[in-house]
């Protein structure tokens, strides 16, 4: 099986045929990380794993070899759920009085999705990337470009309010 | 806190997949190939209206020329002149759009 980093080099070489072999590989993982962080909104979930891929085969010269793709590719996608969420809100706020509410299609472990309600976007994207997909801090702040310092602080925080 | 360990603990074992993975990589490779072609075209298409322009302009030069050698020199036209400074023109034109037709082939 070839490893992402060959598939990433072939992609760019021979053509976006190669890509597919790695929307396939992580179609699901992105997915997941997409239910997870919009408490289970099937809809956003598959937007936000389309926009990521998307994202990443027009960015996907920038990437460096050196780091795993699939931490590259969950930056991206928790870009993409952050742009999302502010374009839903955008959104609500101008339709809120004329159109008649929409409720999204809910899928997964309610309880869960109970559990990080109330937290921020951001502490929920923390949260989940430790406590689900077990990322270490310095993992977390390289994908998301920011200090291990303000991430675990961050962590912190979420746990006292879940307490 | 066992209660939040076991809530993330479930969580853990939940697994999300897409409906149709194969349909959904189909998909998202032709939304992929489309965008690219989209910028593809955007980009002949300022080259070309780069290169419309400078030709447009070297093709109308002459002609001002002309124009200017007619009215100065009504009596005494240099035809000798004239025909210099569009068979100059008419040339860097002509080398343009050679230039043209093989960025166009070269991005194509």
């Amino acid at each position: 099986m070839e490893t992402d980093e060959e598939l990433v080099r072939r992609t760019l070489s021979e053509g976006s045929h190669h890509f597919g072999v790695l929307i396939q590989r992580y179609a699901d993982y992105l997915f997941g990380l997409g239910m997870r962080l919009t408490s289970g909104n099937k809809e956003l979930a598959e937007d936000i794993s389309q926009q990521a891929f998307m994202k990443s085969y027009t960015y996907l010269k920038s990437f460096n070899s050196q780091k795993k793709f699939k931490h590259w590719l969950t930056g991206i996608a928790v870009n993409c759920y952050k742009d999302l969420i502010q374009k839903e809100n955008q959104h609500l706020s101008l339709n809120a009085k004329d159109e008649p509410n929409y409720t999204p299609h809910l899928e997964g472990n309610i309880d869960f999705f109970n559990l990080i309600k109330p937290l921020t976007e951001d502490e929920k994207i923390l949260f989940t990337l430790k406590y689900v997909y077990e990322y270490q801090i310095n993992e977390i702040a390289d994908l998301l470009n920011q200090k291990s310092g303000t991430v675990k602080s961050k962590i912190s925080r979420a746990l006292e309010k879940l307490k | 806190m066992n209660q939040l360990e076991t809530i993330i603990e479930k969580e853990k074992e939940t697994s999300y997949s897409q409906r149709n993975k194969e349909l959904f990589s189909f998909y998202t490779l032709t939304l992929i190939n489309q965008e690219q072609a989209s910028r593809k075209l955007k980009r002949k298409l300022w080259v070309s209206l780069l290169l419309i322009t400078a030709g447009l302009f070297l093709l109308l030069s002459p002609i001002s020329e002309m124009m200017n050698y007619f009215i100065l020199n009504l009596s005494s036209p240099s035809m000798v002149d004239i025909f210099t400074v569009a068979a100059v023109s008419y040339g860097f034109l002509f080398v343009l759009i050679v230039f043209l037709k093989q960025r166009i082939s070269i991005l194509s």
